[in-house]
């Protein structure tokens, strides 16, 4: 189905790619936590590698649960598929788009 | 030929409403009332639309000055006598606080759109009535504020819910629900608003705001309550008149008017979650849980009483109602566990509940509170305890559709939270549940365009990227927001109440200039 209108209807979204620059939004679901209510939105370089992204942005918020400990993430899937991330790979590489969910277990 | 001295009421009500319409001669009437043909709804006979209130304006102005009169003589003799220092506890506040930011503005934009189509109905039935509704929404958003400014003076939260209103997060949610229905067509507005919002969900919506106030000591709004209230049972009455008409105006408008039930009850029940959350935790004392407020006032009321009325018309209960009513054991802790660690970021405060309010909740909630809840409240009072404070460290995923981060949990599984995906143009959309997906797939093109209140955070237009800056630009001052224990409301509290000896009410902490405090 599509939208009922006076006149044509067509309207970029306002999430979409270009508005980041080279940048993207990234999901992280850490499934087995309670703790922290949802999973959270993270904008990142494409080009940004694992390591950075692990230690800049993940770890940290994962660290608002006093019992994160970093070392335990395993069971990665990226958009539901599963995912096996090596430190130096880009989130390009490791096919992670824009607006993607990764998720692990902790 | 003679006039009568006097006219019947009813002669009266038709002179004065219906006799004002013309059919136009010299303009086309399609670009006289350009809206109301391209939802595919077909109304043959406008004048079958039963106004069952037959009011008329002088009248109308006459009952709600009356009204008016009495509500600010309670406001007046409330404020004189320091009325806000018997309510049971400041943070009830916080309950108001959300009804002002997130209420009262909806109020405004019911006002608005409400004047729009009292211009741009074919029938006068519905012109007049629109124009009814949309006097009252401005009164009571007038009324709204005027009773809370009670609080404003000594209270956070209150000072800038307009603009709030436009920029924070979880106001998003009341705002984007107006904003879907007042961008769709004349005769889906009055599904969206007048019939789910005001008819289907308005006792969950407004009575625990009310009763609220009543249990907890607030005179005000209490009042505002009542005023309001013959207002909403003549609104509630329009709703019901609106989908009656549709329906019996022709059987081709049945699927198109489904389609709406099973959206707008999905939008606005998503949209009183935040209902849901406010009578479980926000009140100091209880009314009634959410559970019980679902089981009467939607369950028993709506599925049983309303809907096997609409049966006749070949409508049916709305699709996902299952999913919602298994939710009602769920709903507000995970929403409350949400403001609790996002509230550094919120026009209100939270805080651990205490131990009676903890055991009203496993007594309540039997089946899921000790059981999924409890223990959560336990490591955040063990944080709190070690001296800290659990608060969520980053911006929350948000759903496409209803805004709300994503804390809602799969059907049957309470410990899994809920995900769904949708690629649309080749851009991912997510969402917290199958209804907000099913809103999505029926209109993808106008919700692509959804202003969300993370991704317009990390696109740099909302005051720059550090949560200083966001929460500057949002306009909350010292004391609006955080944690209630040691906040600015809650020290004001215990500084009044020591002094209840003494006459004179101290300024609030944080009203001296700068540099004035010891």
């Amino acid at each position: 189905m599509s939208v009922k209108a006076i006149a044509a209807y067509s309207f970029p979204s306002r999430s979409r790619q270009e508005l980041y620059g080279d940048d993207q939004l990234v999901n992280v679901w850490w499934r087995n936590n309670r703790f922290l209510c949802a999973a959270a939105t993270f904008r990142a370089p494409k080009a940004m590698t694992w390591a950075d992204f692990r230690a800049g942005l993940m770890d940290p918020w994962a660290a608002s649960d006093p019992d994160f400990d970093p070392a335990s993430p395993a069971e990665w899937t990226v958009d539901g598929a599963p995912l096996n991330p090596r430190d130096d790979q880009t989130l390009e590489q490791l096919g992670v788009g824009h607006k993607s969910l990764l998720s692990f277990t902790g | 030929m003679s006039t009568p001295r006097k006219l019947s009421m009813k002669k009266r009500y038709s002179a004065l409403t219906r006799d004002l319409d013309w059919t136009p001669t010299y303009v086309d009437p399609k670009a006289v009332f350009p809206y109301t043909s391209f939802e595919g709804i077909k109304i043959h006979d406008w004048s079958k639309w039963e106004d069952p209130f037959r009011l008329t304006v002088d009248s109308y102005y006459k009952y709600q000055a009356e009204k008016d009169k009495r509500l600010y003589a309670v406001l007046d003799g409330f404020a004189q006598s320091q009325g806000h220092l018997s309510l049971t506890d400041a943070r009830y506040l916080n309950a108001m606080k959300l009804f002002i930011q997130g209420v009262t503005p909806l109020e405004y934009a019911a006002h608005r759109h409400f004047a729009f189509l009292s211009r741009f109905y074919d029938g006068p039935g519905p012109r007049f009535a629109a124009q009814c509704q949309s006097v009252d929404e401005l009164r009571h958003t007038q009324t709204e504020v005027h009773t809370l400014s009670t609080y404003n003076k000594y209270y956070g939260g209150m000072h800038n819910w307009p603009e709030q209103f436009d920029r924070v997060w979880y106001l998003s949610v009341p705002k984007s629900y107006f904003e879907d229905a007042m961008s769709a067509g004349p005769f889906e507005f009055l599904i969206a608003i007048s019939f789910s919002f005001e008819y289907l969900l308005t006792n969950l919506l407004f009575v625990p705001f009310m009763s609220g106030a009543s249990f907890n000591g607030d005179l005000p709004t209490m009042t505002f309550g009542f005023s309001a209230q013959s207002d909403e049972s003549r609104h509630m009455t329009l709703g019901l008149e609106a989908i009656k008409f549709l329906l019996e105006q022709d059987e081709a408008n049945v699927p198109i008017v489904q389609e709406w039930i099973d959206k707008w009850f999905w939008r606005g029940y998503r949209l009183v979650a935040l209902i849901a959350q406010m009578l479980d935790y926000m009140l100091p004392r209880k009314v009634m849980s959410w559970k019980e407020s679902f089981e009467l006032y939607f369950e028993e009321q709506m599925l049983g009483g309303l809907f096997p009325d609409l049966e006749f018309y070949g409508i049916t209960k709305p699709r996902h109602v299952e999913q919602a009513i298994a939710e009602k054991d769920l709903l507000s802790h995970q929403v409350y566990w949400t403001l609790y660690q996002f509230s550094f970021a919120a026009g209100f405060t939270t805080t651990i509940p205490e131990e009676d309010h903890l055991a009203w909740l496993s007594a309540n909630y039997p089946e899921t509170f000790d059981k999924y809840f409890r223990p959560l409240w336990e490591k955040a009072k063990k944080i709190q305890d070690d001296g800290g404070r659990f608060f969520f460290q980053g911006l929350p995923q948000l759903c496409q559709i209803c805004q709300v981060p994503m804390l809602f949990t799969e059907p049957g599984d309470p410990t899994t939270l809920a995900q769904r995906q949708v690629v649309h143009e080749g851009e991912r959309y997510c969402f917290c549940s199958d209804g907000c997906q099913w809103i999505f797939e029926r209109e993808p093109e106008k919700y692509v365009q959804a202003w969300l209140p993370v991704r317009q955070i990390f696109q740099g237009n909302c005051g720059g990227p550090t949560v200083p800056e966001v929460l500057a630009w949002y306009g909350l001052q010292d004391g609006d927001s955080g944690e209630y224990l040691g906040s600015v409301d809650h020290q004001n509290w215990e500084r009044w109440h020591d002094h209840a000896a003494s006459a004179e009410v101290e300024a609030p902490v944080g009203s001296e200039p700068a540099g004035a405090r010891a």
